[in-house]
């Protein structure tokens, strides 16, 4: 039996490169022998979008993308499904937590210059799945057919109307209605389950690939591949499997903790992750007191609220999400980790962390005078830490990088 | 490696290991359950209740259940007394080939001497066999004594659904749980079952 | 790999910026809560084990509530099953229209025209605990007063100009805004007093005070009443809540020890290329 399975095994192997595929990018796989947390978040993204991918699968079955059911629906999965509710608690715990990891995965990148040569290519992959994430999580939001999806999706789909000449034929366009009704909902809803996945699961694939070709990097910014053994294997790494493995699996027993944390005991997320305004079936005559974005596009709404023109606004907030696929060449510093960058780079990166949560913050409440102007400074510091960024890396003192890890 | 330190490894992979694959059905659990019928589903499934005091002698009505359909059949004494004259045909008078929830209790099968309480889809491929209740030589039986006949494949069944021998069908046709409340008949509930 | 400096070093900037954050909260907050004109709301604590609570509350709902607003997501049966009431007891008691049956949605004994009467048509309410919140229904339903200038005679606290006229007046009594002379706080937070030591007192208004014996409940009772009734909304909004929370604590517990496993495990294989 055994002999059977291992001669089917071989000729499957001499067709297709099993164990090559394999060693190379699991079991044999070389990386740095010493990371930080930070380099956690990318198998946490990875974990999210497993969970997302299954639950979304599951949630498919008893929605129903029609404007008269749309909601119901949804209180039928809470209620009527055997543990519909577990599943669609799952679900939106998961959008969240999938942009948590996300942003801090990001931020390790601008931490560390994890898009420095030669790994322009994978920040610009991952460049492309946050910006499918946002249209994703957008999408996905409208379906429930809530108060908040309505009004969400109204304000999002309006921002086309301030493109210049095509802009309202554009909004009626990507309704197909003039309001966003059934037709809306469920070209959103076809979108939201399959066009988009297919394209995060290619690019996350693009992702690991480019990843895979360069080697990860480390906190230090050391180039692991300066020193190999006599296997050519770099002395400073250590095999994917099980060291990277197992670091994950502490990572991912830790995520998980929160993830039930927050599931099992505040599932919307003191209203930041489903907000109350939801639970109240979409009524196009009636706006709610207050719209707030959910938390993840909190900081691009707050720039938007900034700028008192909707086109200058719609410019500024697509700006703030585009400038990160030129983070690569804004960069001049001859160092990669923030650990041997200059005082000016740190200062920089502080201001930019405090001014986006700040944003964050400010798009989740209603506006005030003080706030208006809260906003503006952020989404100035927001922008001068990437403007500004090919003079201070350039120009200042920084630390020598050790030769090894 | 020193000794200790392998024996502690083992164990802490056999521990890890048992403790993560514990949690695989507890996570399966909700999306496995997800495909049980839901509770819309249950509702309309739910029992039905019907008067079936107005029905005549020898009448056959049909009822949706589940979707499905359920024959009931008022009988006559007569109809009921020549029972006995088909029995040589049938395949398995006593239904002993099948979970008969009234076996026994009654010729018509059902909780009821008068009525008899059916599921209308042939046992052979699910078509809906006809009532012909005529005692008269019919193309398919020339000495028909009454009963059902199923159009598409020729199964026969005499009046309280019991299959013949040498049809395609299989088994009798099945009995679902059903109780009587004076002329009020319920089907696919039965408190006492 | 974690070294632990570092490691508390972010964890403290974390917390620095959480606490930045919650300052700025402090200081722009200038929207009023849910309670709006009334202020802060009062307090709900909801207990979903409280059975008998839970039961109350859907006695009271479907006697004054369910006459007008429908339960439309949830089912008779359900709510039966899970208040721990035999269906027989629940059907004969709780359901007045005798053709309903278990698994039937509770959609309401209204008629179609209904908007007519109130001027609007009252809301379904299956959801209200969780788009106004259980501190708001508590508040709400316990902040009418009389104002004659209203069509049913009563206006609201927490929701000025309600369309709904106040139908447990007849067990909560007759309330009314009054003023009242009240001891002027100092900055320190006690009482204030003149140089003779007597207390300062000053006329505030804005006080709801039920009419003595207008009611068939005392304050208590009433407040109790609205408790069971809040508490059974809460239930209604999201009827696995219950549930939810108690497998919550088992998952959670599921996850610390996968967590402290892995982490052994982990430091295990580290001493192979960290010694």
């Amino acid at each position: 039996m055994t002999e059977i399975a291992g001669k089917l095994f071989t000729w499957i192997n001499t067709r297709l490169p099993i164990v090559n595929t394999f060693e190379r990018h699991l079991s044999k796989h070389p990386v740095p022998s010493k990371v930080n947390f930070w380099y956690l978040f990318g198998a946490l993204a990875a974990v999210t979008l497993i969970i997302q991918i299954v639950t979304g699968i599951w949630l498919i079955m008893p929605y129903s993308n029609t404007e008269e059911q749309a909601f119901s629906s949804i209180e039928y999965i809470m209620r009527d499904v055997d543990y519909g509710w577990i599943i669609r608690y799952m679900h939106t715990t998961g959008a969240s937590l999938f942009f948590a990891v996300v942003y801090l995965h990001m931020f390790r990148g601008l931490l560390y210059g994890s898009y420095q040569k030669p790994k322009e290519l994978v920040w610009i992959f991952g460049c492309t799945i946050y910006l499918a994430m946002m249209a994703e999580g957008f999408l996905g939001y409208v379906l429930p057919y809530g108060q908040m999806s309505y009004w969400g999706a109204q304000v999002i789909i309006s921002l086309f109307g301030a493109i210049p000449y095509i802009g309202e034929s554009l909004e009626l366009w990507v309704r197909g209605d003039y309001y966003i009704s059934g037709i809306t909902v469920s070209r959103f809803f076809a979108l939201h389950v399959v066009a988009l996945p297919l394209v995060l699961i290619a690019l996350v694939f693009l992702h690991l690939v480019a990843l895979h070709e360069v080697g990860a990097g480390n906190p230090e910014g050391v180039d692991i591949e300066e020193h190999l053994d006599e296997d050519g294997v770099p002395l400073d790494s250590v095999p994917f499997f099980p060291y990277k493995v197992l670091n994950a699996l502490v990572a991912i027993g830790v995520f998980m903790t929160v993830f039930s944390i927050i599931m099992f005991f505040f599932p919307e997320g003191g209203g930041y992750f489903i907000e109350m305004a939801n639970f109240q079936e979409a009524n196009p005559l009636v706006t709610p007191d207050h719209i707030a974005p959910v938390w993840y596009y909190a900081p691009f709404y707050t720039m938007l609220r900034a700028i008192p023109d909707p086109l200058g606004g719609l410019i500024v907030m697509a700006s703030a999400v585009a400038i990160f696929f030129i983070v690569p060449w804004l960069d001049r510093s001859k160092v990669a980790s923030i650990r041997y960058k200059g005082i000016y780079s740190k200062i920089a990166i502080t201001m930019f962390g405090v001014s986006f949560l700040t944003l964050g913050y400010l798009g989740t409440v209603g506006v005030t005078e003080v706030r208006k102007t809260m906003s503006v400074i952020c989404t100035i510091i927001y922008f001068a830490y990437f403007l500004l960024m090919p003079i201070y890396t350039k120009y200042e003192i920084t630390k020598e990088v050790p030769e090894r890890l | 490696m020193q000794e200790k330190d392998k024996t502690r490894r083992k164990v802490l992979i056999g521990l890890t290991s048992a403790v993560g694959l514990s949690g695989l059905p507890f996570a399966a659990t909700p999306f496995i359950a997800a495909w049980n019928p839901s509770a819309k589903a249950k509702a309309a499934g739910a029992a039905v209740k019907l008067d079936v005091s107005k029905m005549q002698y020898g009448q056959q009505i049909q009822v949706s259940w589940r979707k499905q359909p359920v024959f009931i059949v008022r009988h006559t004494e007569e109809s009921i007394a020549s029972l006995d004259l088909a029995l040589p045909k049938l395949a398995d008078p006593n239904s002993d080939q099948i979970e008969e929830p009234y076996r026994g209790l009654n010729p018509s099968r059902s909780k009821s001497p008068e009525y008899s309480v059916f599921s209308g889809v042939c046992t052979h491929l699910g078509c809906a066999p006809k009532y012909f209740p005529e005692i008269e030589p019919k193309p398919w039986d020339a000495t028909w004594n009454g009963g059902f006949f199923c159009p598409c494949h020729g199964s026969m069944f005499d009046i309280v659904g019991r299959v013949f021998k040498g049809v395609p069908a299989p088994t009798n046709l099945i009995v679902p749980p059903h109780m009587f409340d004076g002329s009020i008949l319920t089907i696919g509930e039965d408190k006492e079952l | 790999m974690i070294s632990l400096p570092r490691y508390f070093q972010s964890i403290t900037k974390s917390i620095a910026l959480f606490i930045l954050l919650v300052s700025f909260n402090k200081l722009f907050a200038a929207e009023g809560g849910p309670c709006k004109d009334y202020g802060e709301c009062d307090k709900f604590q909801y207990s979903l084990n409280d059975i008998e609570s839970l039961q109350r509350g859907a006695s009271t709902y479907i006697n004054y509530c369910y006459g007008c607003h429908s339960l439309k997501y949830s089912r008779w049966g359900r709510v039966a099953k899970d208040l721990q009431i035999p269906e027989d007891i629940f059907f004969e008691n709780l359901v007045f229209d005798k053709s309903i049956k278990p698994g039937d949605l509770m959609i309401g004994a209204m008629p179609e025209d209904s908007a007519n009467w109130f001027g609007v048509e009252p809301p379904d309410l299956t959801l209200v605990s969780r788009y106004k919140g259980d501190d708001w229904i508590y508040s709400y339903l316990r902040a009418y007063y009389e104002d004659s200038s209203k069509q049913y005679g009563v206006n609201n606290l927490v929701y000025p100009g309600t369309a709904m006229p106040n139908v447990l007046i007849s067990l909560q009594g007759n309330q009314r805004l009054v003023c009242k002379d009240v001891p002027v706080l100092a900055r320190n937070g006690g009482e204030k007093r003149d140089d003779f030591g007597n207390t300062i007192f000053k006329e505030k208004c804005g006080f709801l005070e039920v009419q003595d014996g207008t009611g068939i409940l005392s304050r208590e009772e009433f407040d109790t009443l609205i408790y069971d009734l809040t508490n059974f909304l809460v239930y209604v909004g999201e009827p696995s809540k219950a549930t939810r929370e108690r497998i919550g604590w088992y998952v959670v517990f599921y996850f610390l020890i996968f967590t402290a496993l892995s982490s052994l495990l982990y430091r295990e294989y580290h001493k192979d290329y960290n010694k």
